[in-house]
């Protein structure tokens, strides 16, 4: 891949500054992504088309339409940020009355709850890629992981102490069991992991709905695709209490754990060792003696696990029970973890930032919905388009005519089908 | 030291006789299964009728083939242990050569025995016929639009690039498509609508991965779930404040005077729409211009040994781009027709059809013909996993559903390391 | 046609790969071209061929300074290559390969196979090439694939034919028609560049030789010359690179390969019945051009490639066909052939290089979890003592010069306690001073009482190294020898040539 190297005229702190980090390139992938929406939001929205429709009908129209244009993008993108970070007005009324603080912290604590297990999938996910192995089923295996741990947290009955590890152990679990399908088809029959882990999830959708609508699962007297609720023992429970009517809660701390072992498992353990150089050069791991079937079946199983986790970590936080639409759909929390891993750079790090960032882009996205009626949807949009700008660092490169700014090995190892 | 020089990873593939054991296995469960739940399972009594009239009655045809009515239990029995017999024979002898083929036999042999058993008489089935001709009718919707996205498949990859994004060209097509044909209400203009939008799509999935040698998988993976989160979004700004813009598009099928009034077949190829004639027409083409023509020697070369090509003057990566975005404009092709045959575009409804028509394609070989092959068993799964529920099979609708991905992916297990791909099919061509 | 190359020279970097080359081709000549491994002919090759473009010097044709700017304008003006690895698609017919980029039409462009076919009849009867133009490549015995490569370049109307060393893949009878296709070839006025290091087929079929040597045209010679003025010519009097080496003291045996066969990925045999021992304090060194089994032989003791039949004992342990895992953990030393593929992972730091295949045990790892003290400690203490530069041990592996990164694996082999060590072209692309440390290192541990095998197609180095050495041709050890051998009877053994001269 050559570098794009632009001499002479943006010298010195420009380009020293630009050269820095990827972070540079991330940034202004985040920029582009942001532009695209707001093309998007401009091409759809009536009453900014009817502006620039009528753009010749006097002089004053053109300024018309582009301040119409900035109202409506500048609304929702105001909104995406007050509803996921923090509304000034809001805090500073707080500040000077001593109330609403609860209002004031809501977005952050919105943002907080869907990171929590969005990071969690992100991580797993990013295990894999630095493996050298694309899991394109962490939705399914995070549907599954709700699926065992709600079944655990609302059929079986015991103290908080037991169940709330018990219930979570049993995500893993269920993530597991889905992470092993492709890894244990891959090892032995040499499938490739993607068309697998694709159809794999859909067959985790239908069980989905099996299990909500026609077991002992479902929920009593319900006629819907609901699923009991967990007992409160099973729950992750706000920080603040329930009154307080902020969601944050004891989901971050178990992201905070998984962010924990992943830095050591990836930076420390040798089992993580082994994935990375699995990752980096499969020729010169198996001369160096690691053996790449276990190495496949475990990283699927350490992926799934994650997912799993991230599956019941979304239902014991928020909804307390699954649903027949639960993380299903193409920004399901499994898709937005491949998104989140690769713009993390597949690094434990990187993706606590990413995660924060696409979470807040989702939370942000439903307050925008709720107050301008643009879909959240567009939310998912924009992190696709980051996520393709950051995919291609040469191009941003390109077109903001940055030096050279290093980009770390973000372009796995193309490879076609079966190896 | 070698001929063929595309680079290798440390083989993590077993032995072939492993492999071989494993489908010969699947076979014999399948036969087994078979034999216990729809022979034995059904009653001594039971039989099956088997009608082969067009439930279409407006092109009722002169002739009336009567109803075939055959033992369930016996035929059933019988099924299951021609089956089993196939396994048992894939394990001993381990033929090199067609153990897949014999695979499909067995699947389509599951699929007739479910279907008899499903709805025999006495049963729990309301419906006591099984009419063959709306089956096969019905699932050549699903069969047609596979057939599209494998053509896609075979276009892109012959000329060495991994196209994943075909479920995302399917969602374009038709959200475009619904939209075009619900203002101009004309099919065609929907098509080439579809078309444009799917050719887009892959010059931007081309372009990202020759220019800039990314991932072709991840970026085409991205690029759906993208595509899916854009519809969504189009959808709701769009087409639910102005539903106009995405009603009433069934086409219409366009019958063949003569032809279609032959017996059982007739209807299936004959009275179809448009877009399952232009299927049919797009396979003859194809096929005639991979492998017949001079621009399809170019390819396959491009995408077997691009060096060999480059160092007689064929310009790799042109050829590649041009592939990749004729391949795109077919799947946004295949999606319109799978609009037209649902009738309006709903968000999320193409559900992993674009991937099944992958597995079809490395099913058939990554040729046109066997594409349609493929399509056919496919799409027969897909369509029965719908229909099943009328006959009240007393298996829950969603463990139905997942047959159809659940017989991708033992296609896709079982057939790594017998079928080769296009030689330098997703590996980043480096020209010095 | 009449080929003049004048003072080509093509330097990359500092490294001269052809250094002022002038050769003449006269029309209807079979003109060798010899030379060793790393010589530069395929550099010249790829001049000539509009690959790369010369530093300096100029290309004549017919008197005539031509340039290529590539490959397609070379074959236009009647420059054909039969390249060492084919460029043929495998799955395609002889025809579709042979018409492949010059097509003959009909309606609907449609390839016109028939005329392709007669065609290519046509030129097969003309200069005795018989191939079935319907024949799928990939199921043709090399040697008539090789004819397709032929035939191709010859129906876009080659006048001047390169053959990259074409017999390094052909069977002896293989060898004998390509020459009666040279010879016919020739007769046809057709000039042939014909690019070697087998002595036999140099004398059997050219009529101008010309040697080269490091990069400079070192003499020519007539096919009536000996082949011990062949060898000398190719390989050079040059007394070999002074190492210090103690007292030949060899123990007992500690290295066995008994008859072992190996297939390459081609499933052809590459290894065909080889054996030998090296004894504890001794030095084996294997020498012979690249492409006679050697890199499969490695590859099967290191565990990589799997053994078909025959054994391979280390210290009377048997680690015939045992996992990469095993061998090491019985105490191999490995030093690949490909160290950048199979020796280093390039995106990681040299610290983490250098216990990439020691086991995961203490001291570098404890229940699990790696001991970064006992790694750095290690780091530092091997990058003082092998002389590793680099800024930090936690720098990139990947941005030490070929070297390092070469002295990073010979550290980490080295400082492990080994029973044997088996290295694989250890110099290869090394600067001088890298080439002195490496082999010195390699004395060191045979001076302390150990055994290794180094397998080199460099002679300098074999003879600066060896103790004993063997010489594989072909899959088979040509002889053992002692080192006071003359050189030119080594060659004579590289080259498939035995004069008797085999003694341990």
């Amino acid at each position: 891949m050559s570098e794009v190297v632009t001499t002479g005229h943006r010298a010195s702190l420009w380009a020293r500054w630009t050269s820095k980090s990827p972070i540079v390139v991330t940034f202004f992938a985040l920029i582009l992504g942001l532009l695209v929406g707001a093309i998007i939001i401009i091409t759809t929205t009536p009453a900014v088309l009817d502006a620039w429709r009528a753009m010749f009908h006097s002089w004053g129209a053109p300024g018309h339409a582009l301040k119409v244009t900035f109202d409506n993008v500048g609304a929702a993108y105001r909104t995406m940020f007050t509803g996921s970070v923090i509304n000034p007005s809001s805090f500073g009324h707080s500040l000077t009355t001593g109330k609403g603080w609860s209002n004031t912290f809501t977005p952050i604590s919105e943002t907080l709850t869907y990171a929590a297990p969005l990071l969690i999938a992100s991580i797993g996910v990013g295990i894999a890629f630095q493996t050298g192995i694309f899991n394109i089923g962490a939705n399914g295996q995070a549907v599954l992981g709700g699926i065992a741990g709600a079944v655990v947290g609302s059929m079986l009955h015991m103290p908080t102490v037991l169940h709330l590890p018990l219930t979570l152990l049993a995500g893993i679990a269920g993530g597991m069991l889905a992470g092993s399908v492709p890894g244990l088809l891959k090892a032995f029959t040499g499938a490739h992991e993607v068309i697998v882990t694709i159809m794999w999830n859909y067959v985790m959708y239908a069980f989905l709905l099996f299990v909500v609508l026609s077991t002992p699962f479902q929920q009593p007297g319900q006629q819907n695709d609901i699923s009991r609720t967990m007992d409160p023992s099973a729950q992750l429970a706000p920080l603040f209490g329930t009154s307080s009517g902020l969601r944050v809660n004891y989901g971050i701390f178990v992201a905070i754990a998984v962010v924990a072992f992943a830095w050591w498992f990836l930076e420390r353990s040798s089992l993580g060792f082994d994935f990375r150089v699995t990752g980096a050069n499969p020729s010169a791991a198996k001369a160096s003696g690691i053996n790449s079937r276990v190495v496949l079946i475990l990283v699927f199983l350490v992926s799934g696990g994650l997912a799993g986790l991230a599956g019941i970590v979304q239902a014991a936080s928020t909804t307390h029970f699954i649903d027949g639409g639960f993380l299903i759909g193409n920004a399901g929390i499994g898709f937005t973890a491949i998104t989140v891993a690769l713009l993390g750079r597949n690094k434990p790090i990187g993706i606590v930032w990413a995660s924060l960032l696409f979470a807040a882009l989702g939370v942000g996205g439903r307050a925008m919905q709720a107050s301008t009626g643009i879909p959240l949807d567009l939310a998912a949009v924009i992190q696709s388009a980051i996520v393709l700008f950051v995919a291609t660092p040469v191009l941003v490169k390109e077109l903001f005519r940055l030096r050279a700014a290093p980009t770390s090995s973000l372009q796995l190892a193309a490879k076609g089908w079966g190896s | 030291m070698t001929l063929l020089s595309t680079a290798k990873e440390p083989a993590l593939t077993p032995a072939p006789n492993r492999r071989t054991r494993f489908i010969a296995i699947t076979m014999g469960i399948i036969g087994l299964f078979s034999v216990l739940v729809f022979g034995l399972g059904s009653v001594a009594g039971a039989h099956s009728s088997l009608t082969f009239n067009p439930v279409n009655l407006s092109s009722s045809a002169p002739w009336h083939v009567g109803t075939l009515t055959l033992a369930t239990r016996w035929t059933n029995i019988g099924l299951g242990i021609v089956m089993v017999a196939l396994g048992v024979e894939v394990f001993i002898r381990r033929p090199s050569r067609g153990v897949m083929a014999r695979f499909g036999g067995v699947a389509i042999m599951f699929l007739i025995a479910l279907l008899l058993w499903a709805g025999r008489t006495p049963g729990p089935s309301q419906v006591s016929f099984v009419n063959v001709t709306a089956i096969l009718i019905g699932s050549s919707a699903v069969t047609m639009v596979l057939v599209f996205g494998s053509l896609s498949g075979v276009m892109c990859e012959r000329s060495g690039v991994v196209n994943i994004a075909i479920e995302g060209q399917f969602i374009g097509g038709a959200f475009i498509g619904s939209m075009i044909a619900s203002t101009t209400h004309s099919f065609v203009y929907a098509a080439v609508g579809g078309a444009v939008i799917g050719g887009l799509l892959g010059l931007l999935l081309a372009f990202l991965a020759l220019r800039y040698q990314s991932d072709q998988i991840i970026v085409g993976v991205v690029l759906v779930t993208m595509i899916g989160s854009l519809s969504s979004y189009l959808n709701l700004q769009v087409f639910t404040p102005f539903p106009q813009f995405n009603t009433g598009n069934l086409a219409p099928n366009l019958a063949i005077p003569l032809l279609s009034k032959i017996p059982i077949v007739g209807p299936v190829f004959f009275n179809q729409s448009g877009f399952f004639y232009l299927m049919l027409v797009l396979v003859g083409v194809i096929s005639f211009a991979l492998f017949k023509t001079r621009y399809g020697l170019h390819v396959r070369a491009v995408g077997e040994h691009p060096q060999a090509a480059a160092t007689v003057g064929i310009n790799v990566v042109r050829v590649r781009y041009i592939n990749v975005v004729l391949g795109g404009a077919i799947a946004g092709i295949g999606g319109v027709a799978f609009m037209a045959s649902q009738g309006q575009f709903q968000p999320g409804y193409t559900s992993g059809l674009g991937y099944i028509a992958l597995a079809a394609m490395i099913f058939g070989r990554w040729r046109p013909s066997g594409a349609v092959v493929a399509s056919v068993i496919f799409g027969l799964s897909v369509y029965l996993s719908y229909i099943l529920v009328s006959y009240q099979v007393p298996v829950s609708i969603y463990i139905l559903q997942m047959i159809p991905y659940f017989i991708t992916i033992a296609v896709v297990a079982g057939l790594i390391g017998r079928v080769r791909p296009p030689a330098a099919d997703g590996l980043p061509y480096r020209h010095d | 046609m009449r080929l003049e190359l004048r003072g080509i020279t093509k330097r990359f970097g500092t490294f001269t790969a052809n250094d002022q080359i002038s050769i003449t081709v006269e029309p209807g000549e079979i003109h060798c071209l010899l030379g060793e491994n790393g010589a530069g002919k395929s550099t010249l090759m790829n001049v000539l061929f509009g690959l790369l473009h010369p530093d300096e010097g100029e290309i004549l044709i017919d008197g005539v300074a031509t340039k290529f700017s590539n490959s397609g304008e070379a074959v236009r003006r009647g420059i054909g290559m039969v390249h060492q690895h084919f460029m043929l698609v495998p799955v395609f017919s002889v025809a579709e390969n042979v018409v492949l980029g010059f097509e003959p039409t009909k309606s609907l462009n449609r390839v016109d196979y028939k005329k392709a076919t007669d065609d290519i009849r046509r030129i097969s009867k003309e200069f005795n090439l018989e191939v079935n133009p319907d024949a799928i490549v990939e199921n043709l015995p090399v040697g008539l694939q090789q004819r397709v490569e032929i035939l191709k370049a010859l129906s876009h109307d080659a006048e001047l034919l390169i053959l990259d060393e074409p017999t390094a893949v052909l069977t002896p009878q293989e060898i004998d028609a390509l020459m009666a296709i040279m010879r016919s070839l020739a007769e046809a006025g057709k000039s042939i560049l014909f690019i070697t290091h087998k002595l036999k087929e140099v004398k059997a079929v050219s009529d101008v030789i010309t040697i080269i040597r490091q990069g400079k045209v070192v003499g020519t010679a007539q096919p009536t010359d000996s082949e011990s003025q062949l060898a000398s010519l190719m390989v050079g009097r040059d007394v070999a690179l002074t190492v210090e080496k103690s007292a030949f003291t060899p123990g007992g045996e500690v290295f066995e390969i008994r008859d072992l066969v190996v297939r390459d990925d081609r499933g052809l045999v590459a290894v065909n019945g080889v054996s030998l021992e090296v004894r504890a304090g001794e030095i084996m060194a294997l020498a012979g051009v690249q492409g006679n089994g050697q890199t499969e032989l490695v590859e099967a003791i290191a565990g990589m490639r799997p053994v078909e039949s025959g054994s391979i004992m280390l210290n009377g342990r048997d680690i015939t066909n045992a996992s990469p895992r095993a061998v090491l953990d019985a105490g191999l030393g490995h030093i690949p052939e490909d160290r950048q593929r199979d020796g280093l992972v390039m995106s990681m730091s040299v610290a983490d290089n250098l216990v990439l295949n020691t086991p995961r045990r203490a001291p570098f790892a404890r229940r699990g979890s790696r001991n970064l003290g006992a790694i750095n400690d290690n780091a530092e203490r091997l990058v003082k003592d092998f002389d590793i530069r680099t800024t930090s041990t936690q720098e990139l592996v990947s941005s030490l010069s070929g070297g390092n990164q070469q002295k990073v694996i010979v550290a980490r082999e080295l400082s492990r306690p080994l029973e044997f060590l088996v290295a694989s072209q250890p110099t290869r692309g090394l600067d001088v001073g890298s080439i002195e440390y490496v082999h010195r290192q390699m004395v060191d541990h045979r001076n302390a009482g150990n055994g290794a095998l180094i397998v080199s197609s460099e002679l300098d180095e074999v003879f600066a190294l060896g103790d004993r050495i063997a010489v594989m041709y072909a899959g088979k050890i040509s002889g053992i020898v002692d080192p006071s051998t003359s050189r030119e009877a080594i060659g004579l053994l590289m080259t498939g040539t035995s004069d008797g001269v085999t003694h341990e």
